[in-house]
């Protein structure tokens, strides 16, 4: 037993290590006005300073990058939810083999590789509808794809937490329709898990880079990865605080997710 | 317009398994009509195919004189309360009252003052703001039955509606029910598979097995006068013994000898079961009149009746006896005499 916990912590040691030096390192480099060659742990507290970012923040580049890659993450948080809910909610009350087939498609961005999707993409629509490789949020279905293994697990646990057909079955005989019963009676009643998909797709969507340098689009992780060479610092100093942004994301997501709709500890 | 259910020649089947085959009730204008029979004969098809949450494989549906099974469950209406607990989970008690209201558009003067008639008449005044997980188990089904009556449906289907409630409530809730009913003039079809719950409740009581009508009547007619052993069975109590029957009328228990009357019908000769309420046994002293003499096994005072089970010295059946009309006072273990009063049993070849 002892042993055991040991060896957890060990592992828990090693891990935060592993994340936080170089983590570390980052914001030292960002946010302190000292020489890179000169620091050392001697002068950890000296000279922090915000500049680095507040001055690309005040970049336009950075501001066309940056409402860009936002609107591209509301947009993809937006169509996934479209999307799935009513799909999936269809899949869980109809039909149990559509379910396992959105189960399995949900995971194939893991097995094809991103570049081959944007490729095959560009192949198909260069030619027969321009708009989706022209139009910066043409790629919005493209990321959709790209979170897919997130938000669908995400949506399936919360439908699978429900009386679903229970719920269906006596809206439908109050006289509401379809589109009714899954927006005004099964959708809040997963609130919980849409926020936390819709968090997940901005988070996925915030990060994405091939898919947006290959259709050369100027998304906020193609910005960076162009400004590093121009000015590391500022880069550095952007991307260490969009990394904070996404965990409070997930922090968020995760809080949302934690407390299931019509749960006592709600009220 | 009138307003009665009716289930002509309704077929359903999943796969391989027949839910209702050739299934035909009419449910009245303001009658109350029970579904009664054991788990999987098809009951809660029934009503989910007159609900629309079916489609119907043949037969037809019929509100009035309208056939409802080519509108979408949605068009029905008709005021449904489930087994499970259905509200919804995020809507407060008034909301889930006015849902089918707002669909219909109803001015929300109407709607208000529709809320609190509909919470005066399940006499839960006062709990609009609460939320389902609120409220106990028999306050829910409450307002569920509420929120069906909301729309003011042509019919009501209750699939089980008591069945996830303990006796007390559960006993409450139905009369609640019936009195409710009543009151509207509303046809209801009511599911259930407890059988006393069927005998209190019905104007009729549909019996049911394997998806096909055993019998329609009266509570009394389907325990008095069963069509056939399915029913004498599953309604209410029997004793069941193999008899072999000498001659037209005339039976003799099995491993017995003493001879006694039973209904000159069916069966004339050979081996047969015997279905014989309790009610229609009387105990006596042992020696005068008796047609077998027994052990008295045990005694079940239940109130207003008692039971006694006797186990007869010929043949080792057990047989049960009650008597409401007069105190039965024995002892386990007494000697007595039983005597079969067969005018209303049951004769059958069916184990
Ligand atoms: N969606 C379905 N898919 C496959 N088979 C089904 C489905 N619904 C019902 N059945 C089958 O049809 C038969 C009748 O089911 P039904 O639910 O009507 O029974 P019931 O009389 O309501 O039983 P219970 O008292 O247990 O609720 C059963 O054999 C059941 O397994
Ligand atoms: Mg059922």
């Amino acid at each position: 037993m002892r042993a055991r916990n040991a060896v957890w912590w060990l592992v828990l040691l090693v891990a935060t290590v592993f994340y936080a030096v170089p983590m570390l390192a980052m914001a030292r480099f960002a946010f302190q006005r000292i020489p890179v060659i000169k620091l050392s742990w001697g002068n950890v507290f000296d000279k922090w300073t915000a500049a680095p970012l507040v001055d690309s923040l005040r970049n336009p580049d950075f501001h066309r990058a940056g409402l860009l890659s936002l609107g591209l993450a509301v947009a993809t948080a937006a169509l996934t939810v479209l999307l799935l809910v009513p799909t999936m909610t269809f899949a869980h009350l109809r039909s149990p083999r559509m379910r396992r087939f959105i189960e399995l498609s949900s995971v194939l961005p893991f097995v094809v590789p991103a570049i081959a999707l944007v490729i095959g993409f560009a192949a198909a629509f260069r030619d027969t509808a321009p708009i989706f490789v022209r139009s910066s949020f043409g790629m919005v279905p493209l990321l959709v794809i790209t979170a897919l293994p997130f938000t669908h697990r995400t949506i399936e646990n919360g439908l699978s937490s429900l009386d679903l057909r229970t719920l269906a079955d006596a809206s439908r005989s109050l006289g509401a329709g379809w589109n009714r019963t899954i927006w005004t009676v099964i959708a809040p009643n997963i609130r919980g898990s849409i926020a936390t998909a819709s968090f997940l797709a901005l988070t996925v969507v915030l990060g994405e880079f091939t898919i947006a340098s290959l259709l050369l689009k100027n998304t906020l992780p193609l910005y960076l990865a162009y400004a590093q060479g121009q000015n590391p610092q500022g880069a550095f100093a952007v991307g260490l605080s969009l990394t904070a942004l996404s965990a409070v994301f997930i922090a968020l997501a995760n809080r949302f997710g934690g407390t299931r709709p019509g749960s006592r500890q709600q009220r | 317009m009138s307003r009665n259910l009716v289930f002509s020649e309704v077929r359903k089947s999943f796969g391989r398994t027949v839910a209702l085959d050739h299934f035909s009730v009419e449910v009245g204008e303001g009658e109350l009509v029970t579904l009664l029979g054991p788990s999987g004969c098809g009951k809660s098809t029934a009503l989910r195919v007159a609900a629309g949450f079916e489609v119907a494989d043949g037969g037809d549906v019929r509100v009035g004189d309208e056939s409802v099974l080519r509108k979408s469950a949605s068009e029905r209406n008709m005021g449904i309360v489930f087994q499970n607990y259905s509200l919804f989970p995020h809507l407060t008690v008034r909301e889930n009252l006015e849902f089918g209201m707002r669909v219909r558009r109803i001015d929300s003067q109407v709607r208000r003052a529709r809320v609190g008639e509909l919470l005066d008449l399940v006499r839960l005044t006062g709990l609009e703001q609460r939320f389902p997980h609120q409220l106990s188990g028999g306050q829910q089904q409450r307002v569920a039955l509420a929120r069906a009556l909301a729309v003011e449906p042509r019919v009501l289907l209750l699939d089980e509606p008591l069945s996830a409630l303990d006796a007390t409530v559960r006993l409450e809730v139905r009369e609640e029910i019936r009195r409710i009913q009543r009151d509207s003039g509303i046809a209801t079809l009511f599911v259930t598979h407890d059988q006393e719950e069927a005998l209190a409740i019905s104007d009729r009581v549909c019996v049911m097995s394997q998806g096909r009508v055993e019998q329609v009547g009266s509570p009394q007619a389907v325990y008095r006068y069963p069509n056939n052993p399915f029913v004498a069975r599953f309604v209410g109590r029997v004793n069941d013994m193999a008899v072999t029957v000498v001659s037209t009328g005339v039976a003799v228990l099995q491993g017995g000898a003493a001879k006694f009357a039973v209904p000159p019908i069916g069966i004339t000769s050979g081996e047969a079961r015997l279905l014989l309420r309790p009610e229609d046994v009387r105990l006596t002293s042992p020696h005068r009149g008796a047609t077998a003499l027994g052990i008295v096994d045990s005694v079940h005072f239940g109130g207003a009746t008692t039971s006694v089970d006797v186990e007869l010295k010929e043949g080792g059946h057990m047989v049960r006896v009650t008597d409401a009309t007069r105190e039965m006072t024995c002892a386990v273990g007494e000697e007595v005499g039983v005597v079969f009063d067969t005018e209303r049993a049951l004769l059958t070849r069916e184990a």
